[in-house]
């Protein structure tokens, strides 16, 4: 099937939207309630483009696209469209960008700026409710919420779990749980994916923010992979570069977009939120020897290399080159598995070699 | 895996047997609950409830250890019913006649009586995967920490091979990887039966290859496995090397393990943290973690996909391979590795299968190496790899059917340990936890020790919810608390490996599998005993799903 977006044709096939058809030739279409990994809702309204016939703009997230359309995603009427919409947005946010995005970006403040929204429509008072929440890693911020309703339609479609939801009604719609509980007392899997996919940042990061973190534009992304379970999602670790004498932090890990890596922008509670033990103070920063009373004593590379060489070796003259046993890590990379194999079978001669690999 | 991730959504059938997904492989069980939005049939077979089977068309309750029964019973009901695929068994397999022979005294009513699970549930389950054109089957430790573990993966494959379920997407047999690298281990020749690539130590010609690569003579002798390395520690093994293992915690009866690392002469540990084998150390090397070093990590899909350096590592602590290369200077060797993009080409000289694979593609091809990793086989730089294996027939030539019989485990209950143990891992921690427990996050959600016993069996003891026990097997005993829960069956009891001051692995059984000798964690024999502690105040979440005390409950069980 083919279509016209913007005078161009495309090919597309059955059950596509109107919004994936126009993204392949390059369309700009500004997004908030959409989430590829979620069924349409089309509740915000700011994607709304021109078919051809049809009297009203129409949301291109959620209309599905037919043959022969004719589609346009640019002009004075969307543009009026999109002025209008996001300055209505922009009046029930905080005052300043700065108040409204400490750490992330907010979507709505990216868009007044890109479609050139007036900024002075003037604000609501804000009448959505907090809530106390112990959790450790999110945080909710009911004055930037804008009840797209994503993160709780994430954790109801894609983590399963239906740990938060809509609640009050008008403008008091704000995110909640039963009974106003702690996420940590609900189903919540602390998978982040509310985070994730929250537009404005309302839903954020609780570590970053409470110890003052930079905001997200500082940090530098740097894609890694998991370093726990075998899924092997793929990561960005936020890093300070500046922080630690130099030596760089990991502030915050996120998911790479969806659709380009096997987890389809999804990460869980370890991958996204267990990276403080990387600079936890119980890390080991010096090669330790023991001593003649027992005790470990910190020493230079040079020493603990040459005491550890002799011992393994004077193991294997004494004993026999099979009395030594390597066991390495699936945890460790593939580089360093094989590096302790050649280091077991051709430095010292033996084919005791194994890691803890059940499955 | 023989499928991939991305595939799974598009399955139409899902056999799940001894995997607790959504805690071990949340992502993969994120697909999979995509897949049963879709309308797909999920089957869970587990001894405990557990989240996955809330959403499961059935949950097959199984007796702990009698999976032969269940798999042989459904081969039973396939071959009866004329459910096979001939072409398939005639054109890609060897050996059917055996298997058939071999199951056919397993009938569903004979099953039934081994596993509790009903005839008819094991009728339906086999009709439908046979016939299920798109079915998988998704399997980890719950298949193979038992002393009969490689029978329950040969039954599993002789289901899929006489159904043809394999080579086609979303239709295959997946162990899903436990460690984020267990593949890349094993890939890379950390294994005592295997060079790098899966090539055999005892193949006179693979040895001559690598003396020839290496530049030095190597021994012909099959190595010892972890399980054998660990029971003789102390007598045969004199010495180890270990990288990144708390053996401590994470191997089966560590008791008599601990007694024998004290007869031990040298040992030398590589860690990021002090951990409860480094108490037994000669030498520790302070060691990089992941975000520290540059290389590789090989998924459950066979998936090989960059690990980058992010930040230094604290103080003189150095990635372990640049700690690798020192050590084997110090002890003779001559290696110059710049860095491990140049192990990498060095892994890849000698192993055809991952010839097609680099660093250097897996940082700049976007698309097909760059963002989202190559999967292997892949044998030239001009492939994107193998999405899922055996599409033009099985990699060996023919796939071979391998009858297997029921052996029960080694120790079931008795009178004196009435209940029956297994252990496994939760959401929110990680095996020996030395990272995971240093969060706090994880900490809040699950702080101590914890064992689930079933309110009837609780309360035959005299045990209260949430009151501290004394676990007790043949090798030892430790303390946590109660936790009522219906996810376990009666007479079972299940509990977490992660935590330091109260080892599960005290309590497990090391008699390994008679050919991979991994170790029995699943199944040993136990009694618990309530202790006289008046603690039982302590406000703990065990996980996403627990147990809630309801009105149906005590009706249940008054
Ligand atoms: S963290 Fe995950 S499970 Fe918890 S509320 Fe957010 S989306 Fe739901
Ligand atoms: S984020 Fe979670 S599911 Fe993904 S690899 Fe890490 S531990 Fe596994
Ligand atoms: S993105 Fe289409 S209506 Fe919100």
């Amino acid at each position: 099937m083919k279509l016209k977006v913007n005078g161009q044709f495309v090919n597309f096939s059955e059950g596509e939207t109107i919004l994936e058809v126009a993204s392949k030739v390059g369309a700009e279409i500004p997004t908030l309630c959409h989430d590829a990994r979620l069924n349409p809702v089309g509740a915000c309204r700011s994607c709304l483009v021109e078919v051809e016939g049809s009297r009203r703009l129409v949301p291109s997230c959620y209309q599905k696209a037919e043959d022969g359309m004719e589609i346009t995603t640019e002009n004075d009427r969307i543009e009026r469209h999109r002025k209008t919409l996001f300055a209505l947005y922009l009046t029930d946010q905080p005052e300043t960008r700065e108040q409204a995005e400490p750490h992330k970006t907010n979507e709505i403040f990216e868009f007044a700026e890109r479609y050139e929204a007036p900024q002075n429509w003037g604000k609501m008072e804000n009448i959505r409710e907090d809530r106390e929440d112990r959790n450790p890693y999110v945080n909710f911020e009911p004055e930037t919420c804008i009840s797209c309703a994503r993160c709780v339609r994430y954790c109801d479609e894609i983590e399963g779990v239906s740990a938060i939801t809509l609640a009050d009604r008008g403008s008091k719609t704000t995110i909640s749980t039963v009974d106003s509980l702690s996420l940590l007392d609900t189903t919540c899997e602390m998978c982040g994916g509310c985070i994730d996919v929250c537009p404005t940042g309302a839903m954020g990061e609780k570590i970053p923010l409470t110890k003052n973190a930079k905001h997200e534009r500082e940090l530098e992304k740097v894609r890694s992979t998991c370093n726990f379970c075998g899924v092997g999602c793929q990561l960005e670790l936020n890093v300070d570069k500046e922080a630690n004498d130099g030596k760089g932090q990991v502030v915050k890990v996120t998911s790479p977009p969806v659709g380009e890596t096997t987890n389809d922008g999804n990460l869980c509670v370890k991958g996204r939120f267990a990276y403080e033990f990387i600079n936890h103070e119980d890390r080991l920063t010096e090669p330790l020897v023991r001593g003649e009373d027992g005790q470990f004593y910190p020493t230079t590379w040079e020493n603990a290399l040459e005491v550890a060489a002799k011992g393994l070796l004077g193991v294997a003259e004494r004993h026999g080159a099979d009395s030594l046993g390597f066991v390495s890590s699936s945890r460790c990379t593939m580089e360093e598995n094989y590096l302790v194999q050649k280091l077991s079978r051709a430095v010292f001669k033996t084919n005791n070699v194994h890691q803890c690999a059940a499955t | 895996m023989t499928n991939s991730i991305g595939e799974i959504r598009d399955a139409d059938f899902l056999f799940v047997i001894g995997s607790n997904t959504s805690e071990a492989h949340p992502i993969i069980a994120m697909e999979m609950k995509r897949a049963v939005k879709r309308g797909a049939t999920l089957v869970v077979a587990d001894p405990r409830a557990i989240w996955m089977s809330t959403i499961a068309e059935k949950h097959l309750h199984i007796n702990p250890g009698t999976d032969v029964w269940l798999l042989n019973a459904m081969a039973h009901v396939i071959i009866e019913e004329n459910l096979i695929d001939e072409e398939f068994i005639k054109n890609s397999t060897e050996n059917f006649e055996d298997v058939k022979e071999a199951v056919k005294n397993y009938t569903p009513e004979e099953a039934e009586k081994m596993t509790g699970i009903s005839a008819e549930d094991i009728r339906w389950t086999a009709r439908k995967y046979a016939t299920t054109k798109k079915a998988g089957i998704y399997y980890t430790l719950g298949i193979t920490e038992h002393t009969h573990g490689i029978d329950n993966v040969y039954a599993l494959s002789n289901l899929v091979l006489m159904t043809g379920h394999l080579g086609k997407p979303s239709a295959g047999m997946n162990p899903l990887r436990g460690q984020n690298n267990v593949q890349g281990a094993n890939d890379a020749g950390a294994t005592p039966v295997f060079y790098p690539g899966y090539q055999k130590v005892d193949d006179k010609e693979v040895q001559k290859k690598y003396e020839k690569s290496w530049g030095t003579s190597l021994s012909p002798n099959l190595g010892l496995n972890l399980n054998e390395m660990m029971k003789t520690a102390g007598n045969k093994i004199k010495a180890f090397f270990v990288m990144g293992e708390d053996i401590v915690l994470s191997e089966p009866n560590v008791l008599k393990l601990e007694e024998g690392l004290n007869q031990m002469e040298f040992i030398v540990i590589q860690e990021p943290f002090i951990n409860e084998t480094t108490r037994f150390a000669d030498v520790v090397f302070p060691s990089g973690v992941f975000a520290e070093k540059d290389g590789t990590f090989t998924n459950s899909e066979r998936r090989v996909q960059r690990v980058r350096k992010a930040v230094e590592p604290p103080g003189n602590a150095l990635a372990d391979w640049e700690i690798l290369v020192r050590l084997a200077n110090a002890c003779g060797a001559n290696w110059d590795y710049k860095n491990p993009a140049e192990i990498y080409s060095e892994f890849v000289k000698d192993t055809p299968k991952f010839s097609g694979i680099s660093h250097e593609r897996l940082d700049t091809e976007i698309g097909t190496g760059g963002k989202t990793g190559l999967q292997w086989p892949c044998e030239n730089p001009s492939e994107t790899g193998t999405k899922y294996l055996h599409e033009n027939g099985i990699s060996r030539g023919k796939g071979l059917f391998q009858a297997v019989s029921f052996e029960p485990s080694p120790e079931l209950p008795c009178e004196e340990y009435g209940l029956l143990l297994s252990t496994g891992r939760t959401l929110y921690h990680y095996n020996a936890a030395t990272q995971t427990r240093r969060e706090e996050g994880l900490a809040l959600k699950q702080s101590e020790a914890f064992i689930e016993i079933h309110p009837k069996d609780a309360k035959k003891r005299g045990i209260a919810h949430k009151e501290m026990v004394e676990v007790r097997t043949r090798r030892g005993s430790i303390e946590a608390r109660a936790l009522y829960s219906r996810q376990v069956r009666p007479h079972c009891i299940w509990m977490p490996l992660h935590f330091a001051e109260a080892r599960a692995n005290v309590l497990t059984n090391d008699v390994g599998d008679k050919i991979t000798g991994t170790a029995s964690y699943k199944i040993c024999a136990a009694e618990v005993f309530k202790l006289d502690t008046k603690d039982h105040s302590h406000d703990i979440f065990p996980g996403a799903f627990f147990f809630e005390e309801s009105p149906e409950l005590e009706k249940e069980l008054s």
